[in-house]
């Protein structure tokens, strides 16, 4: 259980781990000594609420730090709390870098195996051309991030936490 | 921090606390404690009804640490690992404006309740 408790623990964003995973592993370890003495079904009920407790908390810190919103135990019963600022996660940058490289990679990859292949070496079949998918997929993909975007702002409007709301309420104050 | 600037009307805009963390700021409002003693004065505060998780702990400490509500400190005689929190100025004053403002729901809900059995 504690080798689980530990890969749960990595789930959490890096800044998270850093400032509270050992202490967070040192209550686990406490409440595992608790739960030993409890009957089986007890047990159970405990390791099942701290696994899901895990897994939701981390889930919960990374839409934090990806769009400041915190879902769930925010401090008021209010159910969304809108950071000010949106923080691009500084891994992002990273992670486009890699995969910027991985294109280009393959694509040079591509060229050396075009280039090794194309004298002297006929296709055994008739090749057909392939079908151009890129462009409707991304389209389709566009069109589906448009919808829940959609979908977002029309909660956050039903809320009245909209930037609109947060505009009025500012001018509001200032009056 | 950002907490200690905020105007009345801004701390009153955060009430009311959702149960979870009200208990929490009660359970640090007598004695500074760290994460497995919160979780077990919670339990013992809410007669067992509330009980919560490693990861549900923390995610609220995080936020009341970002918010200035709380802060952290490590006791000589802790082992490593086992990090106090303790309620800040401005957390207890928020706390207090909670507590002062579910007593008068509770005054009014009383005063209403009775008007209407009498």
């Amino acid at each position: 259980m504690l080798t689980v408790y530990r890969k749960l623990l990595h789930l959490y964003p890096a800044e998270h781990r850093e400032q509270f995973g050992e202490e967070m592993f040192a209550v686990l370890l406490d409440v595992r000594a608790e739960g030993v003495n409890r009957k089986l079904i007890a047990r159970g009920n405990l390791y099942i609420r701290e696994i899901a407790g895990l897994i939701s908390g981390a889930l919960l810190e990374h839409l934090h730090n990806l769009v400041g919103v915190d879902a769930r135990l925010s401090l008021s019963t209010r159910r969304f709390s809108m950071r000010n600022g949106f923080r691009f996660p500084k891994a992002t940058a990273v992670l486009m870098m890699v995969i910027l490289a991985g294109i280009a990679l393959a694509i040079e990859k591509a060229r050396v195996i075009q280039a090794a292949y194309s004298n002297g070496n006929p296709p055994l079949v008739p090749l057909e051309a392939a079908r151009f998918t890129f462009f409707p997929t991304l389209v389709l993909l566009l069109m589906i991030f448009y919808a829940f975007g959609l979908v977002g702002w029309a909660i956050l409007f039903a809320l009245r936490r909209s930037g609109v709301h947060r505009l009025a309420d500012i001018a509001g104050d200032q009056k | 921090m950002a907490g200690n600037d905020m105007s009345y009307e801004a701390i009153m805009e955060s009430l009311p606390l959702t149960e979870p963390v009200l208990l929490i700021l009660l359970s640090l409002a007598d004695q500074p404690r760290h994460g497995y003693s919160i979780l077990k004065d919670i339990e013992r505060m809410s007669d067992g009804r509330v009980v919560l998780s490693t990861g549900t702990l923390y995610g609220a400490l995080r936020r009341l640490l970002d918010d200035d509500w709380i802060e952290r400190f490590e006791e000589e005689d802790t082992s490593r690992g086992k990090q106090s929190y303790r309620l800040t100025p401005h957390g207890r004053r928020n706390l207090q404006l909670e507590v002062t403002r579910m007593k008068k729901l509770t005054r009014l809900a009383s005063l209403r309740v009775a008007t209407r059995e009498s």
